[in-house]
């Protein structure tokens, strides 16, 4: 339990520290900053509790608002994909949704896609949405939630087989 | 009671999610002026659209009192006319404005920070920045503006400060509102050295982009002079009847342009 909780500690700041010292440095073609940090949402276990969830997206949520200069815009996108997670489980994985601890390892590929590619794209939407928000920008907007969701995806996907092979 | 707590703890994820919402939007309303102005201006055009509605029912019924208030504002129309073929003209730098009327369809007294929000917008020739007037003294400066409303920093809103002068000494100060009683401003800046006395009628001064010189604001209805910072302390008891506003005067000041450019300079 304690070797549970301390590991989980350790993922959480490592993803963190990366994410802000790391990731949040990169800038791609001028606007693309991949969001590694959502690996922690996707990664925390069906079995865990769920207003825990809340709570941390909203810590991490804030943290990296602080460190991007972002005023909220990540922490409402965060606290958002924590709140409809138990629905994007239930799309994605369907009736298996609720097997403790199986999230990565014992479920289908088509399945772990639609559900990494569901929280990183919602994320994605709302965070654009409101650091733009402005609706003349629509495409401008739509052209980052699509690149951006992409590199992101990709990422988390890489890094998620890396753990999951340990 | 039992069910009110069993529904809450079950809910108790949606009602943790909408708070923390609340508060991440607190955050960007606060922080982000981008955000603040969008959010002010889509406030302003659903204020306006649905205020239109009851606004119009209530203008109907309201007719008898507008048309008292028009043969008012006619008569004291008539004596500026007077005035002016006396050559007693106080409203010379009114020539280089010109006057859009409008209606008000939401006005607010009790809040600290009273905003008007009126019928016209940039359709109707209305501009960020112009002073509003009515027949019997100023109103405050339009704020912000959608295609057809617009919302007034009203005379009873704390962030105002109208410059202005005492009508008889020509002595300069600044009015402003302590947030406390809707019918009385605060006029400061005025120094000891002046004689003032209750009655006495303060207009604007003249010194600002939105009004020009020689509109009423209101009369000294106390003040007092044992302020140990030399200037006097003096309450002015308001022309307009904030609370029943309906036409409304918008001052489009024709200068203000060449104006700023020579700020500029």
């Amino acid at each position: 339990m304690i070797r549970e909780l301390s590991r989980n500690i350790f993922f959480y700041t490592t993803i963190l520290v990366f994410q802000i010292f790391v990731f949040n440095q990169i800038n791609l073609l001028g606007f693309i900053t991949p969001f590694l940090y959502l690996i922690i949402f996707i990664h925390y276990k069906t079995s865990y509790n769920k207003t825990i969830l809340i709570f941390l997206g909203f810590i991490t949520g804030i943290i990296i608002d602080l460190s991007m200069q972002t005023y909220g815009c990540h922490t409402f996108a965060t606290i958002t994909i924590c709140y409809s997670r138990t629905w994007i489980e239930k799309y994605s994985f369907g009736v298996n949704s609720n097997l403790p601890s199986a999230m990565i390892s014992g479920t289908q590929l088509i399945n772990r896609l639609i559900f990494f590619g569901i929280i990183i794209f919602i994320h994605s939407s709302i965070y654009y949405s409101l650091i733009y928000f402005n609706i003349e920008l629509f495409w401008t907007i739509v052209l980052n939630i699509i690149i951006n969701s992409i590199i992101t995806f990709i990422m988390i996907w890489l890094i998620s087989q890396l753990i999951s092979n340990k | 009671m039992q069910s009110i707590i069993n529904s809450i703890v079950a809910n108790r994820n949606l009602i943790i999610y909408l708070i923390l919402s609340f508060i991440s939007f607190n955050f960007l309303y606060i922080n982000s002026s981008l955000h603040y102005n969008e959010i002010i201006k889509t406030a302003t055009y659903i204020s306006g659209k649905s205020s239109f509605l009851s606004s119009s029912i209530n203008s109907y019924f309201n007719l008898k009192d507008k048309n008292q208030k028009l043969i008012d504002e006619n008569l004291k129309l008539k004596k500026i006319e007077l005035e002016y073929k006396n050559q007693i003209i106080e409203y010379k730098s009114l020539e280089s404005n010109s006057i859009i009327n409008a209606s008000v369809i939401f006005n607010s007294i009790n809040k600290s920070k009273n905003i008007i929000v009126i019928d016209k917008g940039t359709n109707g020739g209305v501009d960020e920045e112009m002073g509003v007037i009515t027949s019997k003294g100023i109103v405050g400066i339009i704020k912000s503006v959608t295609e057809n409303y617009a919302s007034i920093i009203s005379l009873l809103n704390t962030d105002l400060k109208v410059n202005a002068i005492l009508k008889n000494s020509s002595t300069i100060g600044s009015v402003t509102w302590d947030g406390l009683n809707s019918k009385i401003l605060k006029l400061n800046d005025i120094p000891l050295s002046s004689s003032i006395k209750i009655g006495d009628t303060i207009v604007t001064g003249g010194m600002s982009f939105y009004f020009p010189k020689g509109i009423p604001i209101g009369t000294i209805t106390n003040y007092d002079n044992s302020s140990l910072e030399g200037y006097y302390e003096i309450d002015v008891s308001i022309f307009n009847d904030f609370s029943s506003l309906s036409n409304l005067y918008i001052l489009e000041r024709t200068d203000n342009d060449e104006i700023k450019i020579l700020l500029n300079d």
